[in-house]
């Protein structure tokens, strides 16, 4: 009883129970594996459950369906009678009818008007060009343009409850230029944490820029792969320095596309794209406001309410009084989704207005596919966890009765001595909960190690949060008492004497 | 401090009914040293068990210190042998992972409003081994200890919760005479010196002989019952 003089201070049953399955260690090992396997596997079954819930999550992130974004501007497409836009079109054919002088404001733009003679290659230029439409802090141009937004707005954002990222962009078409090789393309001054905020990209080289780079307005760029590949082709440009507006920019990576979904293709203004710090775009072209914000929200079901939040904000941070409009426009990617979805505008404007949490209609359709994905393995799972308890259990049942059966003398013993027929029926129960809870702890860190296997190897998101370890536990502690309750009983119900000359 | 009216016991075997005991009356008064013997079969032992507690009666009473236990509820006749009853068997009945210091604690495990503190126990242990003479023996396993030496630790353990009677089965049945001799001394001097009332069966008359009064049982029924002060103790083992 070595063991019992070592547990001195816990309970003496306790102290018995332990020192009890000392006596057949082979047996109550195999029991114990028995039982961890068991256990193992359901915490692996709960762990491929939380991640699929999680994956869900991510997955709805990536969809960027907890994004918001907020656009200078509050531009609406004139509508027909049929709802359908028009103005678009019609004001693009009457500017392009009626070209109005140019004005040169950069000299240097002027030296190199043979090779850039693109109007988007001078950015202080007041454009009459049709794709001219996002000139900054232009007036007469449509959604974006307004100057309405600054760094100061996005700061407030940032501040407010709900809110993970928040990226402030400029945005406009540029030129590019390597060597002899040139590239029109979509320029987008940005924020550092727009990397966090689109989930589904991935670094094909080098980084993104930092928080240094953006403080001090450095000329580094990131480059769209599909830019890359446009004036590089497949050699690494990181360390390269690529021109635009005359000025050298060091480039310090290439995003991709993570996601098969997406797949980076010219003109998608995602990766045909080149990305600056905003800083260095507001240095170089001398300006102070802001295309766009975009915002994510901590959590997806948040968006509704965040969006109003936002608009709130604005409003009260612009002086807008409750019978002017917003000189803002707020999207999010359900409100979207509706409205290029075939409604006509009236129709998804008002939905989009009135219908709250729109974003959880995706959310669930997404839910749904994922969450078929992952219980056919869940149900596997709780086969094999099953089984493996229930051969564990009557291995607890088998040695726990083996016990009773070695020490009838004992038991005979105890009762003489005065221990009521529940002190032995502890006594055994506690037993084999010993073994259970011993094996339920080697089964939690077997699951833990599965699961991550599970993760690495088989790319299943699996997650072991703290209530699946409980959980695991409380089944272990389960199984020990269903499977102890026979033998312990019949310990109990042992009569005294015939115990005691028991041979 | 017992007194048994009428005590039967019947056993039921199959369709045959043993009559185990076939209407015992007697009393035992305080600080009595009473040894019990009969041949095999007589139902000395069933009337051991009934005294001890283990056992109920089929028919008769049974007061113990002026109360009737005789059909008292398992668990308060658990309670019973825990505060009032100390036992000592011929097998020792040792636990033989267990030092002879936790053997002696086993009783205080079981004890009303549940286990003693540990330091308790120890210290009451200890004092119920130096009873016994077996100071110095305490962190032994039985393994280390001989007959004799196994035998007080199981005495230590009967004592330990300070009880008012104290039931032997064949204690020296499994040791040789001398050693037997020192056992039956150990209890003399519990009786003297602790106010114990003893009852030991044995089929041996010179052990038999240690007791104030002697009963003979035969067939369910007292065939003899002798008093007198120490029929035949030995002088050599007497104090």
């Amino acid at each position: 009883m070595r063991i019992v003089t070592r547990l001195r201070g816990v309970h003496p049953s306790v102290a018995i129970a332990v020192n009890a399955l000392t006596r057949n260690r082979l047996q109550t090992g195999l029991t114990l594996l028995g039982i961890a396997v068991g256990v193992a596997t359901v915490l692996t079954m709960l762990a491929v459950g939380a991640g699929a819930q999680r994956s869900i999550e991510q997955q709805v992130r990536a969809a960027g369906l907890n994004q918001i974004t907020v656009t200078a501007g509050n531009w609406k497409p004139k509508v027909d009678d049929t709802g359908a836009a028009v103005a678009h079109q019609a004001d693009a054919r009457r500017l392009l009818a009626a070209p109005r002088p140019r004005r040169v404001l950069l000299p240097q733009v002027v030296d190199d008007i043979v090779l850039a003679s693109h109007p988007e290659d001078d950015p202080m230029e007041k454009h009459d060009h049709p794709l001219a439409w996002q000139r900054l802090g232009d007036l007469e141009a449509g959604l974006g343009a307004a100057a309405t937004l600054t760094f100061a707005d996005a700061e407030a954002i940032r501040r407010l409850d709900g809110v993970q990222y928040v990226a402030c962009g400029v945005h406009a078409n540029a030129r590019v230029f390597h060597d002899d090789k040139r590239w029109f393309t979509r320029m987008h001054g940005t924020d550092r944490q727009l990397l966090d905020i689109k989930r589904t990209w991935t670094l094909k080289h080098g980084r993104f820029f930092s928080d240094g780079e953006q403080d001090d307005a450095e000329q580094v760029m990131v480059l769209g792969q599909v830019v890359a590949e446009k004036l590089f082709g497949a050699i690494d440009p990181v360390g390269q320095t690529i021109t635009l507006w005359k000025q050298p920019f060091r480039i310090v990576g290439v995003v991709t596309s993570a996601s098969w979904v997406v797949r980076p293709a010219p003109g998608d203004d995602e990766f045909d794209a080149v990305y600056m710090p905003y800083t260095t775009t507001h240095r170089l072209l001398n300006l102070s406001k802001l295309n766009d914000i975009t915002v994510t929200a901590a959590s997806t079901g948040e968006v509704s309410a965040l969006s109003k939040r936002i608009a709130a904000l604005l409003r009260q941070r612009h002086g807008i009084t409750d019978t002017q409009p917003d000189d803002f426009t707020i999207a999010t990617q359900a409100t979207r989704a509706i409205t290029t979805g075939g409604l006509p505008p009236n129709v998804a404007a008002a939905i989009a207005g009135n219908v709250r949490e729109l974003e959880r209609v995706t959310l669930e359709q997404l839910a749904g596919t994922l969450e078929r994905a992952s219980r056919t393995m869940r149900w596997l799972l709780a086969a094999v966890a099953a089984v493996s308890l229930l051969v564990g259990g009557i291995g607890i049942m088998n040695i726990t009765l083996l016990s009773v059966t070695e020490r009838t003398r004992e038991i005979g013993l105890r009762l003489a001595v005065g221990a009521r027929a529940r002190d032995v029926m502890r006594q055994f129960l506690i037993e084999a909960t010993a073994i259970s809870l011993a094996g339920g702890i080697v089964g939690i860190v077997a699951g833990i190690v599965t699961s991550l296997t599970i993760s690495s190897t088989l790319q299943w998101a699996t997650v072991v949060t703290p209530g699946a370890v409980l959980i695991a536990f409380g089944v272990a502690a389960a199984v020990g008492v269903f499977f102890g309750w026979y033998p312990a009983r019949r310990a109990a119900s042992l009569d005294p004497i015939a115990a005691l000359r028991y041979e | 401090m017992i007194a048994v009216r009428d005590l039967e016991k019947e056993y039921h075997v199959g369709d045959h009914v043993i009559h185990a005991l076939r209407g015992i009356t007697l009393d035992i008064a305080a600080r009595e040293f009473v040894t019990v013997v009969g041949p095999s079969g007589s139902g000395k032992s069933t009337f051991m068990h009934i005294l001890g507690c283990l056992d109920r009666p089929t028919r008769g009473h049974y007061l113990l210190d002026s109360r009737d236990v005789s059909n008292l509820p398992a668990d308060e006749l658990a309670r019973v042998r825990n505060e009032t009853i100390g036992f000592v068997f011929q097998g020792f009945n040792l636990l033989a992972r267990a030092s002879a210091l936790e053997n002696v604690e086993l009783p205080l495990l079981y004890t009303r409003g549940g286990a003693l503190r540990a330091a308790e126990r120890r210290d009451r242990a200890r004092r119920a081994l130096a009873i016994v003479g077996l100071s110095d023996r305490e962190e032994h396993h039985p393994n280390q200890l001989s007959g004799g030496q196994q035998q007080r630790v199981a005495i230590a353990r009967a004592l330990v919760n300070h009880p008012k009677l104290l039931l032997a089965d064949e204690p020296t049945g499994n040791l040789d005479t001398d050693t037997s001799h020192e056992v039956m001394e150990v209890f003399a001097r519990l009786r003297d010196a602790h106010g114990l009332t003893l009852l030991v069966i044995t089929h041996e008359r010179d052990i038999a002989a240690w007791g104030t009064r002697t009963i003979d049982f035969k067939d369910g029924r007292v065939n003899l019952d002798r008093e007198g002060e120490r029929v035949a103790a030995p002088t050599t083992c007497a104090s």
